[in-house]
């Protein structure tokens, strides 16, 4: 294993310096400005991710994607009135933005009497035509353009920098870090409200909380988590950051907390991958961000440990198994029971699957070959008791609850013969009667 | 280039002669007023039957498919690259139905990850491609906000045949739509197939998604048709008439974008378009004489002074 490089760190005495040499060293010429991009982009997108938990969970993604189009007139407003891009009026004028835009939507859909989709796209569509009308024509006052509304410039934040305790700080990155802090420590404080809101709105108004209140906060964070986001990733795919990562995180865990971290790390996780990978291929970072959330939301759907298609099928395909396995047990069972009553012997059909089942079935010592055939072997014999007493005590259990004439109980006892437990089977038999027989006259088997 | 276009289109081409307006920018406006019209009158059964954001991710995904095939052909021509961009919003469309069936993500959750991951893979495909420096293809980002300066006549000829297309559909299916829309239940116990109602409306708006691009863009198109059908509700309770009224608002829309583009030529399109449907909107939302604010307040003023 090769030495790491701390040794020639350490004498230069500067924690500051020392992590821009190990990112130049790590990531070429330029690494220590890679390093912060790459930060920053974390940053913002983990706050993203744990305010998209929220959202996702009160379904109202298209609200977080209509914030997203929405906040841009009230940045720009704020820049041309002197606010500095991330600093305090800016980060206000959003907000403020953000609320007025859930506001007028609701007014919408109330006068207007159109449904509530509707008049977010109306409102969110006119605000982001403003906004980007406004850029245009005060292009020269303000350093924004389309492009960076629209795909943000992450490749540019290292280089607006600002002296902090005599280090050179991109100023994105503090931006980043404080929304970041910030909107985690909201998120710890009010948690408890938020989740009440989000899962029952009318116990918790009912409770005495302020449901109106507790919704306006999460628009703020959102407005707050967007506007940190706009430089770096733009305008539209600030909603991958809000939307995707919380996705995948639901498909990972069914516990609330757990899914808030799971999808601010995945976020980070995100950033950090497709700004390596933009730069790579030269194309953009946030382009690439997206890219890497959707092949995460992907990998998601496919190999979720519990709700993956890949997990599903198996277990899918490993029921189908099992109701084979113990559909020929019984087809063996009655066979043998025939043959015992009128000594003739009757052949199992071996056709297509059946043929491996059967050499699945000999294979794990459940038949065996014998005079007349294949015979059940002990254990065999046992699986086929359970599976034909299930069968016959629910065909008796039908005839006398459902009405039903004897030539249509089969077919729904064919099919819970596999699903019924130890405990339900003693139950009917305690009604039927323990020495009792099916309603086509055959006896039922004991519990082995 | 005229060749194969109308004779009419040439007379209205060259009547505005003497107005010094350049002959293109009149027909390309005929063209776009055209989409306009269409997407007016598909956004009504669209916002009817609760579909308004079908077409959002429809358009944010069309994005990628319009770099693709500019990438697959080299070329720049106005038919290959919509064609891309329709295939990609169908597809788009298909992971959206695909998500719904088969995961536990929310319809809402589905249609941001469909629209936000598609419109990234674009944005990437558009900045490596001119990063690259492969000629023409700074013109691709003009699909992001709109940009007709750059259609030519057969462009608009090709905007106009599918738009007209879409109409007739839409009239000739409207009995069904308005069904469907009003009252689904019934339409499904009485026989109709509303699965596949739904699915020609949604195919419907995102080709009228994909006309409109080169008008308002990917990001902004959405509006042409969501806001001509609000606007035009305010008015009316009939479907006839909405749709004749939204039809009119969006062709007013997108004339006043594409002359205003023409004449200052910095600004994008489509916010133009948006922002001149959006003020018939805000009319509509003052002054229509049932609902709107103003006579409702005269109104209740009126009724106040008939009570004392």
């Amino acid at each position: 294993m090769g030495r790491f490089p701390l040794a020639q760190l350490a004498p230069m005495g500067d924690a500051g310096e020392g992590v821009q040499h190990l990112a130049e060293r790590l990531l070429g010429p330029g690494g220590g400005m890679h390093a912060w991009a790459m930060a920053t982009a974390a940053l913002v997108a983990a706050a993203c991710g744990l305010v998209g938990t929220l959202l996702v969970v009160r379904r109202m993604s298209l609200v977080g994607d209509a914030i997203s189009h929405a906040v841009l007139p009230g940045i720009v407003v704020a820049v041309l009135a002197g606010g500095r891009p991330g600093g305090p009026l800016v980060l206000a004028a959003a907000v403020a933005t953000a609320l007025a835009t859930v506001w007028l939507t609701e007014r919408l859909t109330a006068t207007g009497r159109m449904a509530e989709d509707a008049s977010a796209g109306v409102v969110f569509t006119t605000m982001f035509a403003g906004g980007v009308l406004l850029v245009t024509a005060f292009a020269s006052r303000i350093d924004l353009d389309p492009g960076c509304i629209l795909h943000g410039v992450l490749e540019l934040v290292p280089f607006d920098t600002v002296a902090v305790a005599g280090h050179e700080v991109p100023r994105g990155f503090l931006t980043a870090s404080a929304v970041c802090a910030g909107l985690a420590l909201a998120a710890v404080v009010t948690w408890k409200l938020q989740v009440f809101t989000a899962f029952d709105p009318e116990a918790a108004a009912a409770a005495g909380i302020p449901v109106r209140g507790v919704t306006a906060g999460l628009m703020a964070a959102t407005a707050l988590a967007t506007v940190a986001s706009f430089e770096v990733v733009g305008a539209i795919l600030v909603v991958a950051l809000l939307v995707v990562p919380a996705a995948t995180a639901e498909l990972l865990t069914h516990r609330l907390h757990r899914m808030a971290v799971l999808a601010a790390g995945l976020g980070g996780c995100a950033a950090v991958l497709g700004y390596l990978a933009a730069w790579r291929l030269a194309t953009s970072a946030a382009g690439m961000i997206a890219v890497v959330l959707g092949l995460q939301y992907a990998a998601a759907v496919c190999f979720a440990p519990e709700d993956g298609l890949v997990i599903r099928g198996l277990r899918r395909l490993a029921l189908a198994w099992r109701v084979a396995c113990e559909d020929r047990l019984a087809a063996y069972w009655r066979a043998e029971e025939t043959r015992d009553r009128c000594t003739r012997p009757v052949p199992v059909a071996t056709t297509g699957a059946g043929r491996f089942v059967d050499a699945w079935l000999a294979a794990t010592g459940r038949i065996a070959r014998g005079p007349g055939g294949r015979l059940l072997t002990a254990r065999g014999r046992e699986q086929a008791d359970t599976v034909v007493r299930s069968h016959r005590l629910w065909e008796s259990w039908l005839g006398r609850h459902a009405e039903l004439p004897s030539d249509h109980l089969h077919p729904p006892a064919e099919w819970i013969e596999h699903h019924l437990g130890a405990d339900v089977r003693r139950r009917i038999e305690a009604e039927v009667g323990a020495r009792a027989r099916d309603p086509h006259g055959r006896p039922i088997p004991p519990e082995p | 280039m005229m060749s194969g276009i109308p004779d009419v289109v040439c007379c209205v081409a060259t009547a505005p002669a003497w107005l010094a307006v350049p002959p293109n920018t009149v027909v390309v406006a005929a063209g776009v007023a055209a989409v306009g019209v269409a997407a007016g009158v598909i956004g009504s059964l669209a916002v009817l039957r609760k579909r308004a954001l079908a077409g959002d991710a429809a358009a944010h995904a069309a994005l990628a498919g319009v770099a693709l095939a500019f990438l697959a052909t080299g070329r720049r021509d106005l038919p290959v690259l919509l064609g891309g961009g329709l295939l990609a919003a169908l597809a788009a469309l298909g992971v959206l139905v695909l998500l719904r069936r088969y995961t536990r993500t929310r319809d809402d959750a589905a249609t941001a990850i469909v629209l936000s991951v598609s419109f990234g893979c674009g944005i990437a495909l558009v900045a490596g491609l001119t990063s690259r420096g492969v000629p023409d293809a700074a013109g691709l980002e003009h699909f992001l906000l709109g940009h007709t300066a750059a259609l030519t006549v057969a462009d608009a000829a090709l905007l106009a045949t599918v738009s007209a297309a879409a109409v007739v559909v839409a009239v000739v299916g409207l009995k069904e739509a308005t069904l469907v829309a009003f009252d689904p239940g019934f339409a499904a116990a009485s026989g109709w197939p509303v699965a596949a109602i739904d699915y020609c409306l949604v195919g419907l708006v995102a080709a009228m998604v994909i006309v409109g691009l080169p008008a308002a863009g990917a990001v902004l198109v959405t509006a042409l048709v969501v806001i001509p059908p609000v606007a035009a509700r305010q008015w009316t309770d009939r479907v006839p008439t909405m749709l004749l009224l939204a039809g009119l608002i969006g062709l007013a829309a997108a004339v006043f974008g594409v002359a205003a583009s023409a004449l200052v030529p910095r600004l994008a399109t489509g916010p133009l378009v948006v922002l001149a449907a959006a003020t018939l909107l805000a009319v509509s939302l003052l002054a229509a004489p049932e609902r709107g604010l103003l006579p409702r307040a005269w109104r209740r003023r009126s009724a106040r002074r008939g009570a004392a």
